[in-house]
């Protein structure tokens, strides 16, 4: 890799990092909680 | 290097090479489906094709991983350079089964008679501007129109073209689609399925490909850290006696301008290359010589030593640099020298 390639890489690299992480987590946060066994079994 | 085109120049250890790959993700999609339709027996038609389009999504998910560990695997430990040999037509496969997992989620939407519903979903959706519930499917469009892209460009003709610089940087936007399709699966599979395994193969594969890259990346800074540049007169650099630069390899050095250079010792004969190799950039000082040249450890190009020229009927050069022993100790001019400028001494 090229000196530019290196800096470009170590920039691009922790910020999508980042943001890809925050994103995971909040949506593993905002995840419906499961539905009750009763409930479930009721649907099926 | 002409801006000709080429076919694939196929030889043992590339054909080798794909038809693991090919067995691999056969291996993979058929046990995927297996396990699936005897765990939960598809009733009908959709949910077969919906059984498909799992399997398929997984194994592009996970070859798209395995793609981005790759890199810094090879990097920490020389032995995964065999996987990189071939990483274009790993990146290539990737794209046609992200595909075929594309054209499945057609086929669901077309057997129920749907297709007005997969239109409206991917241009008139309110939901755009909700975190859950975003349309995953356009994120899905982003990350496989990326791949197409990379896949694309991915052979030598448009490396050629582009120039390896400018090819290099456009094909790390496989990091955006990565991410792209990582927001894909979480805001898809991974909120209708409520079962622990999904953030955890999804996170860890994440948590796995981000490790790597910045074990990686500390190692790389731990090196340039070390790396002091003594500038003697006339601004040369220092390299060390001639014995410690393993025979056959190189020593590689940084310049002041943060280019680095390759300093290889052939028995008697020393002399230093960029470390870029002509094909793809790849680090040529991580090499070493075989046969008389110094060799790429990417793909296996090859180049004298005396004057960084490939050797007939290929064309490429590199820059090479002025190198002297004085006082027993290697010094390399920094300033580069013309492609293909004879350069190498005899000690």
């Amino acid at each position: 890799m090229t000196r530019g390639h290196r800096a470009v890489h170590r920039l691009l690299w922790p910020v999508l990092a980042i943001v890809v992480a925050l994103g995971f987590t909040m949506a593993l946060v905002k995840r419906p909680p499961p539905e009750p066994p009763a409930q479930a079994e009721a649907t099926k | 290097m002409s801006v000709g085109f080429q076919a694939v120049q196929w030889n043992r250890r590339k054909i080798v090479y794909d038809a693991i790959l090919l067995a691999s993700v056969a291996l993979f999609i058929g046990t995927f489906v297996t396990v699936g339709a005897l765990r939960n027996p598809p009733a009908d038609a959709p949910a077969w094709i919906g059984l498909r389009i799992k399997a398929l999504g997984t194994c592009a998910f996970t070859m798209l991983t395995i793609i981005l560990m790759i890199g810094p695997l090879s990097r920490l430990d020389r032995r995964f350079l065999a996987l990189l040999y071939n990483r274009r037509h790993f990146g290539v496969l990737t794209f046609f089964i992200a595909l075929a997992h594309a054209s499945s989620v057609v086929d669901w939407f077309a057997l129920q008679g749907a297709m007005g519903d997969l239109v409206t979903e991917m241009t008139n959706n309110p939901k755009f501007g909700q975190f859950i519930g975003f349309p995953i499917k356009a994120l899905g469009l982003t990350g496989l129109s990326i791949l197409f892209l990379l896949a694309a460009t991915s052979h030598d003709f448009w490396l050629a073209f582009l120039t390896p610089r400018v090819w290099k940087a456009l094909h790390m936007l496989l990091y955006v689609a990565y991410g792209v399709l990582v927001m894909h699966v979480a805001l898809g599979v991974m909120q209708e399925d409520q079962r622990i395994h999904v953030p955890l193969l999804l996170g860890g594969s994440f948590a796995a490909v981000t490790a790597l890259h910045l074990a990686a990346a500390w190692r790389e800074r731990r090196w340039e850290a070390n790396r002091a540049i003594y500038l003697y007169p006339e601004n040369w650099i220092e390299v060390g006696p001639p014995e410690s630069i393993p025979d056959k390899r190189a020593c590689i050095i940084l310049a002041p301008d943060g280019e680095r250079i390759a300093v290889f010792r052939d028995g008697n004969q020393i002399g230093a290359l960029t470390n870029l190799c002509a094909h793809q950039n790849g680090p040529l000082g991580e090499g070493c010589i075989v046969n008389g040249l110094v060799t790429c450890p990417w793909h296996g190009y090859e180049y004298r030593l005396a004057d960084g020229c490939a050797p007939p009927p290929f064309t490429e050069q590199l820059a090479t640099y002025r190198v002297r022993l004085r006082d027993g100790v290697i010094e390399v001019d920094p300033q580069a020298l013309p492609p293909g400028t004879k350069a190498a001494i005899t000690i």
